[in-house]
């Protein structure tokens, strides 16, 4: 790590990399013949070539959005990029068969032993690919697949099929088109009828090239009265030029089901963060989005539910962190298509040194959506004068009998709750962690216990010095 | 400085022109400048004035059609009636506060379309209350625009009841330039048939200590359309700001439809800032307790209505304003039972 970056990132523990050591590493850029040949790189079937085809075309069609953080979006050079890079013959299921160096990495992050003690299934995806991927045995008999999405597309082509694209077309945005042209990894997860998964499902993500892009595909599929809980991981190595993350999350919730998606990100502050996450619920069913930012340059996240089925219920929970040179631009979409839908959206988001967090929302009430309750809440503390909040929300109701409420508010830390905390023998910068944590408490409650208390943990060491 | 010609036609994915497109509020053709009859102002001593024109299309059109006229209030108590006719009407009104000043416009008139830009400006120590009644024509367009500074220690207080009109485009924008300097803003719209209306507010804090409100009350009835949107932008090195904003709709039928966005960009951190957006239907339990006094279900919902309309005006202080808009909003909702 150079001077600069390490200037740049402070204490960020994940800043580290291996040297790399690729066997498949495209040129930079991007044209129809790389997407072409990502494709036949992977052996998949046509009419997977020719969605990423037409995804590429699209991207290269499509101009920039001209909202959000433009200078910074206007920034990035998709020339520069390099958007397939496989560092692993395979994708493992026995943790030593994966090479040395990339499992000395998810050693250092944890990986394997938080598999161990707490995880129902493990996938670790190392640039483009999946290096790793284990399911425990009792799911298996269950009939659950989990699969890496190149897996999944391999194993199950008529289920990827018939979902792949159904929730976020390739058309939907720029970077959705981008994912579906050039999309490598990720999880395919499909739970049957009536299975429920008690214990987290998790894949963990790390970029480690400079110049990289990884796109990886998520598609979790809950049958009817079938549960899940993803988590998702991100990290990446510190370097003076930036990585493009965007990814794209299709969640599909079937009749009573429930999905729960959890995210901590906290990629270093080189990389791009562009990332597509939607769901669709059906009838009574449940999809919540549970969602930590952390890291990355710019993130510009908007995790979505199409409450498609009555009954249907959405809950988003976000936070957001924002340190010196940061944009996090967050929020959440509900989309109430059916009668007596409810939904929830919690974010929360701080700023210091510099950082810039904004709260970006939509929750639209169609016209024969009968009965719909949905309730926003976004709090933000700014800590410093050169910080910025913001909050552009939008409601859109278009039927009468809609009951909704959003109330924001922005603040810094109270002197009062710094000044009984240091009468109890705090100094400056324990109260102000012991604030902040509390601030963030309504989102670590609802993560695994693991990533709550590595969550506060990093949390304590981003405000480190935060005060004066 | 652009003339409106040279603007660029704001597209719709511009935040302001979203929901009501400017082709759809010019009176013709966008890349037109039509004839235009004044305004008509009565009840005020008025003078010639210039005012600038501006980079923002809607003010560069006003400006670009309509007459200046100034008018300097000085510890006045006024009420003046501004009158429509014609196929396209626009004035221009230029207005100076010194001293602690009323003012109450009847907007009124027949025209297919109206045009009115306001720059004002409240003197430091001064004060200004001043209310707007839209009783215009249901067939009438309206376009209004109106830019204010308030100096130190100053407070404008802006009133409005809208109701009249069948396409309407508000776009209210508050400078908060000095130490002291404040402003409450309230708002009641009243949609009825196919009713449009749409009011964007944009209230800058350019200083410390500086406090804003903006509180706007929408009931849609029928097939009417009701927008909200704010900016509240507190600028950096602005440290006692106290800003708050809230947008609530009360959605009266099942073709009603409301849209709020209610938007916050802070750049200072010693500051209070909030924002809420509610819409809800009527609510039962208030239409039991009322129907169970003998009130007609249809009875109940207006004086539910007429309730939450005025409820919007609880925070201005000038009992003047707040009668005015009563005795108007009464004389509206009688006449929609007539």
């Amino acid at each position: 790590m150079n001077d600069d970056a390490q200037d740049a990132v402070g204490d960020y523990r994940y800043g580290f990399h291996d040297p790399e050591d690729s066997t498949i590493r495209f040129d930079k850029g991007l044209t129809e013949q790389v997407v072409r040949d990502i494709s036949e790189l992977k052996n998949e079937p046509e009419w997977m070539t020719d969605i990423r085809v037409k995804a590429y075309r699209h991207f290269a069609e499509r101009v920039m959005p001209d909202w959000g953080n433009c200078e910074m979006l206007n920034a990035i050079d998709f020339d520069a990029i390099t958007y397939f890079l496989r560092s692993s013959k395979g994708t493992e299921s026995d943790w030593d068969d994966v090479p040395e160096a990339i499992k000395n990495t998810f050693d250092r992050l944890g990986i394997p032993e938080a598999e161990q003690k707490w995880l129902g299934g493990v996938t670790a995806q190392y640039e483009s690919e999946a290096v790793y991927h284990s399911l425990r045995d009792d799911l298996e008999q269950q009939g659950v697949l989990f699969f890496d999405m190149d897996s999944g597309l391999r194993e199950h082509p008529e289920i990827v099929k018939k979902y792949f694209c159904s929730v976020v077309p390739y058309s939907d945005n720029k970077f959705a088109a981008l994912n579906t042209a050039v999309w490598s990894g990720g999880s395919f997860i499909y739970v049957p009828k009536g299975v429920h998964v008690e214990m987290p499902i998790q894949a963990y993500f790390r970029i480690n090239a400079k110049n990289m892009g990884q796109f990886e595909r998520t598609l979790i599929i809950a049958d009817e009265g079938s549960s899940i809980h993803y988590v998702e991981g991100c990290t990446a190595p510190t370097y003076s030029t930036e990585s493009l993350h965007s990814a794209v999350v299709e969640l599909i919730a079937m009749e009573g089901a429930t999905i729960r998606y959890s995210t901590v990100q906290n990629w270093s502050v080189n990389v791009y963060n562009l990332v597509t996450k939607r769901g669709i619920a059906h009838k009574n069913s449940t999809i919540e989005w549970v969602d930590g930012n952390i890291g990355s340059k710019l993130t510009m996240k908007y995790p979505a539910v199409i409450l498609k089925g009555e009954g249907s219920h959405a809950e988003v929970i976000s936070v957001a962190y924002s340190g010196s040179g940061q944009h996090q631009d967050a929020g959440a979409k509900i989309h109430h298509l059916a009668s007596n839908t409810t939904s929830r959206i919690l974010s929360k988001s701080i700023c210091k040194n510099g950082g810039r967090s904004s709260y970006r929302g939509l929750l639209q009430v169609s016209p024969k959506a009968q009965n719909c309750r949905s309730k926003i809440v976004c709090d933000a503390l700014v800590l410093d004068e050169d910080s910025q909040s913001d909050t552009y929300p939008t409601m859109e109701v278009a039927n009468s009998s809609a009951d909704l409420e959003h109330e924001a508010s922005v603040s810094k830390v109270s002197s009062d709750q710094l000044f009984y905390l240091m009468c109890r023998g705090h100094s400056e910068d324990e109260a102000m962690g012991l604030i902040v944590n509390g601030f963030f408490e309504p989102f670590t409650r609802e993560l695994p216990m693991e990533y709550a208390v590595e969550l506060n943990r990093l949390l304590q060491l981003e405000m480190e010095g935060s005060i004066g | 400085m652009s003339t409106y010609l040279e603007i660029p036609i704001p597209p719709s994915s511009d935040h302001l022109w979203r929901y009501t497109p400017w082709k759809r509020v010019h009176p013709s053709a966008v890349n037109t400048i039509p004839d235009a009859q004044p305004l008509t102002i009565s009840g005020g001593d008025l003078f010639k004035a210039v005012i600038t024109d501006s980079d923002e299309i809607a003010r560069s059109f006003i400006h670009s059609i309509a007459q200046c006229q100034e008018l300097v209030l000085a510890d006045e108590d006024l009420v003046i009636d501004v009158k429509s006719s014609g196929h396209v009407a626009a004035g221009e009104l230029k207005i100076v506060a010194k001293g602690h000043n009323t003012l109450v416009i009847n907007l009124m008139g027949e025209a297919s379309w109206a045009g009115l830009r306001i720059v004002g400006e409240v003197l430091p120590a001064s004060s200004l209350s001043i209310a707007l009644i839209n009783e215009l024509s249901s067939e009438s367009r309206l376009l209004r625009v109106e830019d204010w500074v308030v100096g130190k220690d100053a407070s404008l207080e802006f009133s409005t009841l809208s109701a009249g009109g069948s396409y309407c485009k508000t776009d209210i924008r508050v400078n908060l330039t000095a130490k002291g300097s404040e402003c409450r803003g309230s708002v009641a719209i009243h949609g009825t048939g196919k009713r449009h209306d749409d009011h964007h507010f944009e209230i800058s804090h350019a200083a410390g200590y500086t406090t804003s409100g903006l509180v706007m009350h929408a009931a849609c009835d029928d097939k009417s359309r009701s927008i909200g949107t704010g900016l509240l932008k507190i600028e950096t090195n602005c440290d006692g700001s106290n800003a708050g904003q809230i947008f609530r709709n009360l959605l009266l039928s099942e073709k009603s439809r409301a849209e709020s966005i209610p938007e916050l960009e802070v750049l200072s951190d010693d500051v209070k800032a909030a924002h809420g957006a509610a819409s809800a239907p009527v609510s039962a339990e208030q239409l039991h307790y009322l129907m169970s006094r003998g009130l007609t279900k249809s009875a109940a919902e207006a004086l539910i209505v007429e309730g939450f309309l005025m409820d919007a005006f609880k925070d201005i202080r000038n009992k003047k304003v707040v009668a005015a808009m009563r005795n108007a909003l009464l004389l509206h909702l009688d006449c929609l039972v007539i």
